[in-house]
């Protein structure tokens, strides 16, 4: 894992060094606002990436460039070696699926009808079931999600993610709102997946505990990117977000 | 007590009309959060298409599947070249921007056909037939059951069964996050408008062989009606339109039999008002939970 300068490849041929996301140099401007300044980073298949920093650091924003939701001022995103332009409705065609902060689900339709919706495949109803059952929340299919806890929301909206088979997983604050155990199994979920993560998290222990690499953020600009180890002892880091809480 | 069961029949029947047009308007308020106060001139712009080709063919159905055809072109082509543009920062806008077709359809109608009222047959009697010596329903009142009884079943199990109805569900809750979940989100909305357009077509075509005939405000009481049919059951509930639409169409029918017809159209004003001040989230809405 490394910051990366050179131009994405469009060669049909993969080297090692194409495969993944690429984010190449992504500025984005809200006015006045910088909210994220010259952000690159490369991850690669199969790698669980931590995006931390401070609040407004330009995490979720950063989020909200891949999918497509913001559009940056400057930058490039490749899959694979080759750019593309996000745009939501198209993320879960790339192999693409996303949490979002909080529970966002569709009130007046049941739980698995709300995982149906994510599911891509003609076994569409194989495939929400399984990510029901892998999310511990099957035996709620017929409810309807307001009826259930904010814990099993929050499973329910990471079976829907699931339940679209990604390549890449993009996790924005899952632990917000969650007790010790349900941030444990949370934690064994994201190490036993079979994609590529990308964590968006405040919570340290899941972070330092789930994550290979670690990007941080500061008032939109990357101060840091490596393995935990190296970000926990990181002067730049503990000044700009991990000294506030040491 | 015949002359009750004869209006209870008579009111059923409207009010299966009104049920219709009822959920034409939920579909769009569920998907847009606008009351498409242009349904009616819609549905008259298609039901002028729909006897037009029934009188150049001499075929009524024939005239009637265009007329439901035409209704999804024309919801299609509001919410693709109209809709769609409009601010939603304030849910003023698509009120007055539906509003403003009204007013350009009935021109344009009004152009093209005049301004006169112009026959429009039924394809069936409209006389009731005798059940034990008393005279319930006519051959048309039964059209009209089991054409909007077929209706109401089709959108059921396209909203509940199909991945398609389940993805304008989506869309219809929480467009963001159902973008992210890969639902084309604009072209759910356009299905949308198309659906509930033909459905106020049909509504249209049913209704207009009962009343004076075919005119560019043909439809503009019709949907007062079901507007208040719409409220009562809670613009955000389907089942709730349905009932609302059969309830308002008994409402009237006992109105007008037993105090008179001239007193139907302020009574329908009146129950949208009591509906609006006791109960404005309908009789079948749900609770606060419709934001993702």
């Amino acid at each position: 894992m490394a910051t990366d300068s050179s131009a994405p490849s469009t060669a049909d041929s993969l080297s090692a060094a194409d495969r993944g996301l690429t984010l190449h140099h992504i500025t984005v401007r809200f006015g006045g606002l910088l909210a994220l300044d010259d952000v690159s980073l490369r991850v690669p298949p199969g790698r669980t990436v931590g995006i931390i920093g401070p609040n407004g650091a330009g995490k979720t924003t950063l989020f909200n460039v891949i999918c497509g939701f913001v559009v940056p001022q400057s930058g490039t995103i490749a899959l694979d070696g080759r750019p593309f332009r996000p745009r939501p409705h198209q993320l879960t065609g790339r192999g693409i699926a996303r949490t979002l902060q909080g529970v966002g689900q569709f009130n007046g339709m049941t739980v698995l009808e709300n995982v149906l919706v994510g599911a891509r495949s003609r076994k569409a109803e194989e495939e929400a079931w399984a990510a029901l059952e892998r999310c511990g929340v099957a035996e709620h299919a017929a409810a309807l999600p307001a009826s259930l806890p904010y814990a099993k929301r929050k499973r329910v909206e990471l079976a829907r993610a699931l339940a679209a088979k990604p390549r890449i997983l993009m996790l924005d604050e899952p632990a917000g709102g969650l007790d010790a155990d349900e941030i444990r199994w949370l934690a064994t979920l994201i190490q036993e997946a079979d994609c590529t993560v990308l964590l968006v998290e405040h919570h340290m222990d899941l972070v330092m505990s789930v994550c290979d690499e670690i990007l941080v953020l500061d008032f939109g600009k990357p101060i840091a990117l490596g393995p935990p180890a190296e970000i926990r002892t990181d002067p730049k880091v503990a000044e700009a977000y991990l000294g506030a809480a040491a | 007590m015949d002359r009750f069961l004869f209006l209870t029949f008579d009111g059923l029947s409207r009010g299966a009309v009104y049920a219709a047009f009822a959920l034409a308007l939920v579909l769009i308020w569920r998907a847009t959060r606008i009351v498409n106060f242009a349904q009616g001139a819609m549905a008259v712009a298609t039901a002028y298409v729909g006897y037009s080709v029934a009188d150049a063919t001499g075929s009524y159905w024939l005239g009637f599947a265009v007329a439901v055809l035409a209704g999804l072109l024309l919801g299609a082509g509001v919410e693709r070249v109209v809709m769609r543009f409009v601010d939603h920062s304030s849910p003023l806008n698509g009120v007055v921007v539906a509003l403003g077709l009204v007013l350009i359809i009935q021109g344009v109608l009004g152009m093209i056909y005049g301004n006169e009222f112009r026959p429009a047959e039924a394809p069936f009697s409209r006389d009731a037939f005798n059940i034990g010596g008393v005279a319930l329903l006519s051959r048309y009142d039964v059209f009209v059951f089991a054409a909007v009884g077929a209706v109401v079943v089709l959108l059921t199990l396209l909203f509940t069964r199909t991945p398609t109805g389940l993805r304008m569900r989506a869309a219809a809750f929480a467009p963001d996050v159902s973008r992210l979940l890969g639902v084309p989100v604009g072209g759910m909305l356009t299905l949308g408008w198309a659906l509930a357009a033909a459905v106020g077509s049909l509504a249209g075509m049913l209704v207009i062989p009962t009343e004076l005939g075919l005119h560019p405000t043909a439809m503009d009481v019709l949907f007062i009606s079901a507007f208040t049919a719409a409220v009562l059951g809670g613009l955000d509930s389907p089942i709730g339109a349905v009932i609302g639409g059969l309830i308002v169409g008994l409402v009237l029918s006992y109105i007008s039999g037993y105090l008179g017809a001239t007193v139907a159209p302020m009574a329908v004003l009146a129950l949208l008002v009591v509906v609006l001040l006791g109960r404005p989230d309908g009789l079948f809405a749900r609770s606060k939970a419709r934001t993702a």
